[in-house]
């Protein structure tokens, strides 16, 4: 009897949490009808377990649409592929490859001063001439890159935006954009400069780059401190325009 | 699960608005913010893609989400204390409840509830954290037992003295806090 008096009491916050199953609960509560010292408690139990349950947390709920919360993770889980945390390997790799661009660096003006002396001048002539199909390819394989790099720049830009900015140390009440508002303008004057909209190479991603423009000019002049309210009109382009799953898509298209 | 483990990203969607929230209350108990809760929703489910192929098909894919989730959260945690972040309300002017967008209180329950989720939080700082972990599934989560001793690899003994004492330190502390 004492002995089960102990266990149960050891049962009691467990049972008050609901967690005994069946068969258990009711081995508890018969020796709780029989046990006033145990009623006692299990009722001061129940009476914190109710205090426990108004905690707002139990039925909150993330504040954003399951598809654009997929979406970000996505992107998210993209950017950790492009951009691997640096580990302790890295002077396996970064050593290696320094002692190759030196020796390059070394070697090869003299393996060509070397073969510039031996070959006849005709040669070397022809040598420098690239075929126009060549130059056209890697014109276009550049401006593939340029938009792919910008894109993505973008999307980084738009993801932290549309995710979870940082509040603003100066007004704890505003999220801070500046660095956001800075390099969307770095952007828009990268994307004037390398991307050209009316190139063959970039045609077939136009109305994604116009979309993420004018997005990026709308992030471009939000204050450094924004209300939680200026981000409304971004958030909503960024959901109804599925922009940031267009920009995966679209950068993986462009990259073939 | 499985089409994620063979790259099929659109698999993503449907797990996360089958999983999202839990992960997403789970992460809320210990961080107490909306945001880094949201944040750490993403890295969840990052972390979930990246071993996808690790994942064994027999088992069920909550309880080793949420084992996920807790690490990650716990982590996270663990950063803010050494950083000297303290857990305080939310300040922006915009009641928790209402970034939390759950069910809509009324703006006296929902003070009252804000005044005891603080307290509970900082009453959960005292646990330790193999407590915490098991009260934070049973109470949050609402798993049984057998699922949280699967999910934090303990024994199910374990499980339940760890929940004992966690709700007996609880009530410690609330008092306290009083």
């Amino acid at each position: 009897m004492i002995f089960d008096h102990w266990r149960t009491r050891r049962q009691l916050s467990l049972l008050a949490m609901g967690a005994l199953d069946e068969s258990e609960a009711a081995a508890a509560r018969r020796h709780v009808a029989a046990c006033p010292r145990c009623a006692v408690e299990l009722s001061a139990l129940g009476d914190f377990v109710s205090l426990l349950q108004r905690d707002p947390v139990r039925t909150a709920a993330p504040g954003m649409d399951d598809a654009l919360l997929a979406r970000l993770t996505l992107a998210r889980f993209d950017q950790a592929r492009v951009e691997p945390k640096a580990s302790w390997r890295w002077p396996f790799v970064a050593i290696p490859a320094a002692a190759a661009a030196l020796a390059a660096i070394v070697l090869v003006p003299r393996v060509l001063d070397e073969k510039q002396t031996h070959a006849p001048r005709e040669a070397a002539a022809n040598e420098i001439l690239v075929p126009e199909a060549a130059l056209k390819r890697m014109e276009r394989n550049v401006a593939r890159e340029q938009a792919v790099s910008y894109l993505n720049d973008a999307q980084d830009v738009l993801v932290t935006v549309a995710s979870a900015p940082q509040l603003c140390d100066r007004k704890r009440r505003t999220l801070d954009l500046a660095e956001e508002a800075r390099r969307s303008r770095d952007l828009l004057s990268r994307r004037a400069m390398l991307v050209d909209l009316d190139s063959d190479e970039v045609r077939s991603v136009r109305p994604i780059l116009e979309d993420v423009e004018r997005v990026l000019r709308e992030v471009a002049v939000l204050d450094p401190c924004a209300r939680p309210q200026d981000l409304d009109a971004i958030h909503a382009q960024l959901r109804e325009g599925r922009l940031l799953m267009k920009i995966n898509l679209m950068t993986r298209e462009l990259q073939g | 699960m499985l089409r994620l483990a063979t790259g099929d990203r659109d698999a993503l969607a449907p797990l996360m608005e089958r999983h999202s929230r839990r992960v997403y209350r789970i992460a809320l108990s210990y961080l107490r913010d909306p945001d880094e809760a949201l944040d750490a929703v993403q890295e969840t489910f990052v972390k979930a893609m990246q071993h996808a192929a690790r994942w064994d098909g027999a088992s069920a894919v909550a309880p080793w989400l949420m084992k996920i989730a807790v690490n990650h959260s716990i982590d996270v945690y663990r950063r803010g204390k050494r950083r000297g972040a303290r857990i305080q309300p939310w300040e922006d002017g915009t009641p928790p409840e209402e970034r939390f967008a759950g069910d809509q209180p009324s703006p006296e329950s929902a003070a009252e509830g804000r005044q005891i989720g603080e307290r509970i939080a900082q009453a959960l700082q005292a646990l330790p954290e193999a407590h915490r972990a098991v009260f934070t599934l049973r109470h949050y989560d609402g798993m049984s037992l057998e699922e949280i001793a699967a999910t934090l690899g303990l024994s199910l003994g374990t499980v339940k003295s760890s929940l004992h004492r966690a709700v007996y330190r609880l009530r410690e502390r609330l008092e306290e806090l009083r």
